[in-house]
């Protein structure tokens, strides 16, 4: 390890930081609203969209058949989340269940990407915060 | 004419050299995706081949390297059948490459190798997220950036720290002493 290798860490710690404090402090301020206003989802597959989905306590399952390949996605709790792919990395499995605008869920060998948005004039997530 | 044997040899043990890393490099690859750990950060991974990049650039020129960075992206590909994200990995690992390239020339010595396999990997990130955002258009996905750049430093160390002990063992070699000579 030399100074310089400190240094650039400290940078680069310094930035993560940066960009993530701002959406700490959004985050908290969304999620009381979530149960009034549900949160919406749009698929997209290849840059256009392929369905829109309301965010809703109840169950529901969405299937996403590309000429690339499937996947599978569930809404439950306000949230959503990816539960099946026969994509080969399976990256996007790893998302985790997603429930502030902003989020999003990326299958990249199948082009399929999944933004959450708010109803109305809020939502536009990251960008909007600077 | 012993100058232009000289030079054969040395052509001849370069290929030698960035096959064997390369093959290293996609035997690496195949182990890590067996390693059962499932880190919930969307793109994270540790690069234990990136140990072979770093390895290349000390004894190689930048070109050697990028040919090794080529082959070993191409190889994954196949041997993975990821074809369809290929050009996401070849974005990441050229823009990764090119820092590093960069870094070792200018700084060496302000840089251990620890640091340039830091900035490498992150900018293995950064060069997949820009493809995707290009792709997607869509600068959400730069979302999972910070959490990337966290645990980019934490796998840039752990490779960094192997690139470490494996060129000092490499540099006893008989094969390496010729591009010891700068």
């Amino acid at each position: 390890m030399k100074r310089g290798d400190l240094l650039l860490i400290t940078v680069i710690v310094a930035a993560a930081l940066l960009l993530m404090v701002p959406r700490w402090v959004q985050n908290g301020q969304s999620s009381e609203k979530n149960h009034n206003n549900p949160l919406t989802a749009v698929i997209k597959v290849d840059g256009e969209v392929y369905k829109t989905v309301t965010l809703t306590k109840e169950e529901q399952t969405i299937e996403i058949n590309t000429k690339r390949g499937d996947n599978l996605l569930k809404v439950h709790d306000y949230g959503i989340e990816m539960v099946d792919a026969d994509c080969p990395d399976q990256i996007c499995l790893t998302f985790g269940f997603k429930t502030n605008p902003g989020d999003t869920i990326v299958c990249l060998p199948h082009r399929v990407i999944v933004e959450i948005k708010g109803t109305g004039g809020e939502g536009g997530g990251t960008d909007a915060v600077i | 004419m012993p100058s232009s044997d000289e030079e054969t040899s040395l052509v001849l043990k370069r290929t030698v050299v960035i096959a064997i890393f390369a093959a290293v490099a996609v035997v690496l690859s195949i182990a890590e995706s067996m390693i059962p750990i499932n880190i919930q950060i969307p793109g994270a991974k540790l690069g234990l081949a990136n140990i072979m990049i770093l390895a290349c650039l000390y004894f190689l020129r930048a070109r050697d390297a990028l040919m090794l960075v080529v082959l070993k992206t191409l190889l994954t590909a196949f041997i993975f059948g990821t074809f369809s994200s290929l050009l996401f990995s070849l974005f990441g690992s050229l823009f990764s490459f090119a820092v590093m390239a960069l870094l070792m020339k200018l700084g060496r010595r302000r840089l251990s190798l620890i640091g340039i396999s830091i900035a490498g990997g992150i900018a293995h990130n950064i060069g997949q997220l820009a493809a995707a955002s290009i792709v997607f258009s869509t600068l959400n996905i730069f979302y999972y950036l910070p959490a990337l750049l966290i645990s980019g430093i934490a796998t840039g160390i752990l490779v960094g720290i192997a690139a470490k002990y494996l060129i000092p063992s490499l540099s006893r070699l008989a094969l390496f002493d010729s591009f010891l000579k700068d």
